[in-house]
């Protein structure tokens, strides 16, 4: 076997474990979506991220314009769907809403990021 | 020769055929070992770098960039066409130090004359991530490349001697910005300086003139240079992610438009002659508007490079690069730093 031949098959290897692994958690969307704006106030957060996320190392805050947290709780992922979060909140009046979240994902990854949303009356 | 420009301009390092199959093989060998939490490529806070194809991300990173193919005309009078082949890896030795190896393949047409083709010389760089502020994200790091002389052909322009370049990288997000600034906040610069020293002062070529049988010298100088540019960047991921979900299909939310430049100007060791086009005596260097594609596991990157001169080149070329994540890809066992310490700032 010539060496571009075990090249070829070395990096065809490669691109195969490339697609099977696994990866960083990146936020894919959120209910409610990010920098949108609800009429009604949201009774739970809902996260979906690119990959599993491990629970006791991740955490979400949801702050409201004074910086006090509204969240009612811990964050829950989804027993069937591990890329699920969801965040229980308090009655949200009308207002701007910061949400900031860090998770670690299954591969042991860290991410974070930070997103606001208006509840409007 | 001017050529060399452009071929340091395109960061073109590459690993051989031999060395990525042994590479490669030896990533799938190895089984995991125990795991704990990493960052690992380019994410600083909120903020994610890609890997850009002609100035260094400002992070230390366990990544694969192969290949990066780049087409273009030199600034040589006439103008040679040239195409580089080239790629690199690098690897965390501790969560903050890394090391790269990267080699090129070169193949130049020149009219009218005979074409070639080699392996340009290899090159090493060392780098530390000393500071990392997530909530800003910034980022620094510093370090040192090092082209190792007569590893390459000379008939494509690889020196007998060794270059030195001590270098620093920054990456700063604009996601700490007023949210009012809305758009504005998914932008991204990242820029390097660095100094290049050749370990020699010049080269001495003698021979006889033909007519007089005399011997002749022939004195080329090699120039210190300031190497310096940087990106400019939209970060399309980063607005769906933090500013503002517009719905757009996924194939958008991947996207991360940018403009690269890079420059190299001669500030020591050279003659200053105002008539002469070559890099020895002005700068030169290439503005390079693209777009990059960022998957969970790889990117996709391709450019423009437009030259900023006719010392720098003719025409518009084009430089496209493959990248690989491998501390997504391995994150057990390639993608982890050897030692996993962190002597970084900030973090």
């Amino acid at each position: 076997m010539n060496v571009t031949r075990k090249t070829l098959i070395a990096f065809a290897l490669f691109v195969a474990s490339a697609i099977a692994a696994h990866a960083h958690a990146q936020l894919e969307r959120a209910d409610p979506r990010v920098g949108s704006t609800v009429r009604a106030a949201p009774p739970v957060l809902t996260l979906y991220f690119s990959e599993g996320v491990e629970p006791a190392f991740s955490s979400v805050q949801v702050t409201d314009a004074a910086g006090r947290r509204v969240d009612a709780g811990k964050m829950r992922v989804d027993k069937g769907n591990p890329q699920q979060v969801q965040v229980p909140l308090r009655a949200l009046a009308p207002g701007q809403y910061n949400v900031r979240w860090r998770v670690l994902s299954v591969d042991t990854h860290k991410t974070e990021g930070s997103f606001g949303f208006e509840v409007r009356p | 020769m001017s050529y060399q420009v452009f071929r340091r301009a395109l960061h073109r390092r590459l690993i051989s055929p031999c060395a990525l199959t042994a590479t490669a093989l030896a990533f799938i060998a190895l089984a995991g070992f125990d795991a704990s939490p990493a960052a690992a490529h380019c994410f600083v806070g909120s903020r994610f770098f890609p890997a850009t194809l002609s100035v260094d991300d400002p992070c230390v990173a366990d990544e694969l960039s192969m290949p990066t193919i780049s087409s273009f005309k030199t600034g040589d009078l006439p103008a040679n066409r040239e195409l580089d082949i080239s790629g690199e890896v690098s690897k965390r030795i501790t969560e903050d130090f890394g090391v790269s190896i990267g080699r090129t393949y070169t193949r130049l047409w020149v009219p009218g004359g005979p074409n070639a083709s080699g392996w340009q010389n290899l090159e090493t760089t060392f780098k530390y991530q000393f500071l990392t502020w997530p909530q800003s994200e910034f980022v620094v790091s510093t370090g040192v490349s090092v082209e190792w002389g007569r590893t390459g052909n000379a008939s494509v322009g690889a020196e007998k001697f060794h270059t030195v370049t001590p270098t620093l990288w920054v990456g700063k997000g604009m996601g700490d910005l007023p949210s009012y600034l809305g758009f504005v906040r998914a932008f991204g610069l990242t820029g390097q300086v660095g100094y290049a020293i050749p370990s020699w002062r010049r080269t001495v070529t003698t021979s006889i003139d033909p007519d007089s049988g005399d011997f002749t010298f022939d004195e080329e100088r090699h120039p210190h240079f300031l190497q310096y540019g940087g990106s400019i960047q939209f970060s399309m991921p980063y607005l769906k992610a933090n500013v503002v979900d517009l719905g757009l299909p996924d194939v958008f939310n991947r996207m991360v438009p940018l403009v690269e430049a890079n420059f190299r100007t001669p500030v020591a060791n050279n003659i200053q002659m105002p008539n002469v086009w070559d890099e020895n005596n002005r700068t030169t260097g290439s503005v390079n508007p693209g777009i990059i594609y960022v998957t969970d596991k790889f990117q996709i990157g391709a450019e423009a490079v437009i030259p900023i001169n006719r010392a720098s080149g003719k025409g518009i070329g084009w430089v496209a690069q493959l990248h690989f994540y491998l501390d997504d890809i391995f994150p057990t066992t390639y993608g982890r730093p050897i030692i996993p310490i962190s002597a970084r700032i900030g973090q």
